[in-house]
């Protein structure tokens, strides 16, 4: 399985990702997850969010999260990227691309990938109120 | 020992070193922070730890030169 992760401050740029995906030609499915920040941070009006990681560690945990992936579904590649820093409201702080050959390992495989990055990957966030 | 998050503002540093007997756990390590700065007492039952870049529990026996990181619930996404 190939895996891409970059973990920094740049503006993710959805565009830019789609122009390079790479696929094989037995592969049906791609799911592409953006997590983006949104206006309100539990009752709270914000502007933005405030990412910070462990970096080091998170890379690790995501390698950790992506080994499993590859040991539970038959996906071609998982790329992914999470913004650190100052991201605004209504800009993307997490991509998510998952390749496979059908639909339903994609969707599982890329629930699974954000499910355990929120338990396990040591980013942190932090509102900044209105 | 490494701080994360608001647990860095609750210590008032990012990092702090312990003289701990040969032989210490992480749980009594935790306790010995605690210790040291109260103000991380009230998120003691969530507090994520890590010795390098892996989750250990409790039980875990530190060595020498080990780089602990006591941080909250992670908020990836």
């Amino acid at each position: 399985m190939k895996t891409e992760l970059t973990i920094s401050t740049g503006a993710i740029d959805e565009a830019a990702l789609a122009k390079c995906r790479e696929m094989g030609k037995g592969m049906g499915a791609v799911i592409c997850f953006l997590g983006v920040v949104r206006e309100i941070e539990g009752d709270a009006p914000i502007t933005a969010i405030d990412y910070e990681a462990h970096e080091e560690m998170a890379h690790h945990q995501f390698g950790l999260i992506f080994d499993a992936v590859e040991k539970s579904w038959p996906v071609e590649s998982v790329r992914l990227v999470h913004r650190l820093g100052v991201v605004p409201v209504n800009e993307p702080s997490l991509w998510v691309e998952v390749t496979a050959p059908h639909r339903a390992e994609a969707f599982d495989a890329c629930q699974f990938i954000i499910n355990e990055m929120k338990q396990k990957v040591p980013i942190w966030k932090k509102p900044i109120p209105a | 020992m490494k701080f994360w998050s608001y647990f860095r503002d609750h210590t008032g540093c990012a990092e702090t070193a312990l003289e701990l007997a040969k032989g210490t756990t992480l749980g009594e390590t935790h306790a010995a922070v605690l210790d040291e700065f109260p103000k991380l007492a009230g998120s003691e039952n969530s507090t994520l730890k890590a010795v390098g870049l892996e989750y250990k529990d409790d039980d875990f026996v530190l060595s020498d030169g080990d780089e602990v990181s006591f941080f909250p619930p992670t908020q990836g996404g």
